[in-house]
């Protein structure tokens, strides 16, 4: 939520400016028609007709394909700027890129280009995956697809796949189906089901279920009955489906940051606004030192989550063979920090959050709304899962100080260049370990660098403390050991701090590359707040820097939230 | 040169560094490793044989598609692909 700049034209702001005109009472993106669905558990088509007419499918879409997307962080902050108003909306809309991402990364050209042209023309895809009894553990499937001997091959595809976002709704739907009995990692394979060619009575839809959140969007299942594929559905060879998926899923669960900071402007935006009005008494809550505080350590959680989220999305391109650790941080990250920010801010409300002061009770939406984040493509458990897979080989790296210089500069810098993200370069474990924190060591000499001067000795003392804290992280990383499926319950703990650690390096590193005016009481606000979470000794002096962010959003223009996307306005290179 | 000192791996050798690797991971005697059944009879689940293909990457000091443990089941077959790999990349 920054003011244009004559410099960019980003879809996103334009975007965001749109969707503040389709705000005004009885329009689609208006809190009270937006409530009333969610009350009547209604689908949002009007919203979501809107996002259609202008354009954002093409981003869905890569530039080779002849889509808009080249960037991976514009789909961030489209989907961060439509899930500032609603969360609903963006699952429902944002769903489409997650149904095709595996045809992009593995698809033949030809399969690419056809549902290229689909998605421009308005299709809606989506991505069946689980199973009602088998949830996360998908070489546990039971879909089956076996081969057509008749005519010219094929598929036929028989059973049931539930609580699948948009798949009543999809005109085209991703299926991961097993296609060799005996199962296993290469047992199963992806095929993508245009229910259009579909003989009459192949599929059935299952109800909507209803849900606790995003109560509107199309959350049902499907059954297929000796559905007839054609030979040109299979994504892919048989049986990579699983390698496919996964690697589709390193792109798919860092998009899903960009959903968690919209809502964490929203509750930011929304909380800053009830603080600055008047009570009863004639006093604004805002003037309480305690709500002060608060609000600038939730302030931190957000910039600390942004800077994590944008370091994520340039990695797509730039640290391309890292995004096995890189995605499972920030999925497991950035979700969990924004549902402990609203928990915290709804603490502060106390019953305003959820009543009167709050007529169209959004803040009780939005809490309810953002929890399913932490929870699909892959829940925070399974994203910690696969960092304590990595622990050895992490722990290593940053002993021996290895990390990938180029392509670290290119992600930490937002000014610098991209590279075309190449699908080929995804592998399901990091070649290099994770440079963003392997180079943490290197960034503080940096500091250590620039005290005194652009630095001050306050910043040298907090980077310095991080430094420390991650030094004995990745000693106690280096000591886990486990037996296969006898992961100990302390490695979550060090997966969470891994997490916490790769997010302030994530601030330090922009701050480094960042132009001259950038903010340092933002990043020492970043890494207290992280020093905090990491249960470091944390004392008064180091909170103050908090109450500065709390200022910057307690006397921002409203609407507004503070963003280390500020700094970078106008400053291109 | 590989860390581990080996000069040329060989099929034979990088079998007994294998089982050796897998023995440790399972808490379990080398001797009561079969070479010629797929490490996911061990319990060794596709994720986790992902771990040991990075092992085997810091091992050797060659880069390696992970899915190989996925491709090549069994500590035999994988010896071999290694040979094959390793004379690829020298």
């Amino acid at each position: 939520m920054t003011t244009a700049s004559p410099h960019t034209t980003a879809p996103d702001k334009e975007l965001t400016r749109l969707l503040h005109e389709l705000s005004a009472p009885g329009l689609a993106f208006s809190d009270q028609v937006l409530a009333a669905l969610d009350e009547q558990e209604a689908f949002p088509a009007d919203a979501i007709r809107e996002l259609d007419a202008f354009g954002l499918p093409r981003y869905y879409v890569p530039a080779e394909h002849g889509g808009a997307l080249d960037d991976f962080g514009t789909i961030v902050r489209l989907l961060r700027a439509v899930s500032r108003v609603d969360l609903t909306v963006a699952a429902a809309h944002g769903k489409t890129y997650l149904g095709a991402v595996s045809t992009w990364i593995a698809g033949e050209p030809g399969q690419a280009a056809r549902l290229a042209r689909h998605i421009r023309e308005g299709a809606v895809v989506s991505c069946a995956l689980t199973e009602r009894h088998h949830g996360s553990d998908l070489l546990a499937g039971e879909v089956t697809a076996q081969p057509v001997a008749e005519g010219n091959g094929g598929w036929r595809l028989t059973g049931e796949k539930w609580l699948i976002n948009n798949v009543t709704r999809a005109d085209q739907v991703t299926v991961l189906a097993r296609t060799d009995p005996a199962g296993g990692p290469r047992g199963f394979s992806l095929f993508l089901v245009d229910k259009s060619r579909l003989a009459p009575g192949a599929l059935n839809h299952l109800p909507k279920v209803p849900t606790y959140g995003i109560r509107g969007a199309d959350i049902s299942g499907i059954v297929f009955r000796d559905a007839v594929l054609p030979a040109d559905a299979l994504i892919g060879e048989p049986g990579q489906g699983v390698e496919i998926i996964l690697k589709a899923l390193h792109v798919t669960r860092t998009g899903c940051v960009g959903m968690s900071l919209g809502a964490g402007d929203r509750a930011l935006e929304l909380a800053a606004r009830f603080m600055t009005q008047a009570s009863s008494q004639g006093r604004r809550p805002a003037e309480l030192p305690c709500v002060r505080r608060e609000m600038g350590e939730a302030v931190a959680a957000l910039l600390l989550a942004e800077s994590l989220g944008m370091v994520a999305a340039r990695s797509v391109h730039a640290l391309t063979g890292e995004m096995s650790v890189v995605s499972a941080v920030a999925k497991a990250h950035v979700p969990a920090q924004v549902d402990g920010l609203i928990a915290r801010l709804l603490q502060l409300l106390g019953p305003y959050g959820l009543l009167d002061a709050d007529p169209h009770r959004r803040f009780a939406k939005l809490e309810r709304d953002h929890r399913i984040i932490g929870i699909f493509d892959g829940s925070s458990f399974v994203n910690r899962n696969a960092l304590i897979e990595q622990f050895p080989r992490l722990a290593r790296s940053y002993r021996k100080g290895r990390w990938d210089e180029e392509g670290l500069a290119e992600a930490t810098d937002p000014r610098a260049p991209l590279r075309p993200f190449r699908p080929q370069e995804l592998r399901l474990i990091s070649g290099t370990g994770a440079s963003v924190v392997a180079s943490l060591p290197a960034a503080v000499a940096q500091v250590h660098d620039l005290a005194g001067s652009s630095a001050s000795h306050r910043l040298v003392d907090l980077a310095e403390r991080l430094r420390g804290a991650t030094d004995r992280l990745h000693e106690a990383m280096a000591a886990v050991r486990f037996s296969p499926r006898a992961v100990p319950g302390h490695a979550f703990e060090l997966a969470e701090r891994f997490e916490l650690c790769f997010a302030a390096a994530s601030a330090l590193h922009l701050w480094l590359r960042g132009p001259a005016v950038t903010d340092e009481a933002r990043l020492r606000g970043c890494l207290v707040k992280a020093l905090t979470d990491l249960d470091e000794p944390v004392d008064e002096a180091d909170r103050e820097d908090l109450d500065a962010l709390a200022d910057a959003l307690l006397s921002a223009p409203p609407g507004t939230v503070p963003s280390l996307l500020d700094s970078w306005e106008g400053t291109t290179r | 040169m590989p860390e581990s000192g080996i000069e040329t791996p060989t099929a034979d050798s990088l079998r007994s560094w294998l089982i050796d690797c897998v023995a440790t991971h399972l808490e379990r005697p080398a001797d009561t490793i079969d070479t010629s059944l797929p490490l996911s009879e061990y319990g060794l689940d596709s994720l986790y044989v992902l771990a040991v293909a990075a092992e085997l990457e810091d091992h050797l000091d060659i880069s390696l598609d992970p899915t190989v443990m996925w491709d090549t089941p069994t500590i035999d077959a994988l010896s071999e692909a290694l040979v094959q790999e390793l004379a690829r990349s020298a």
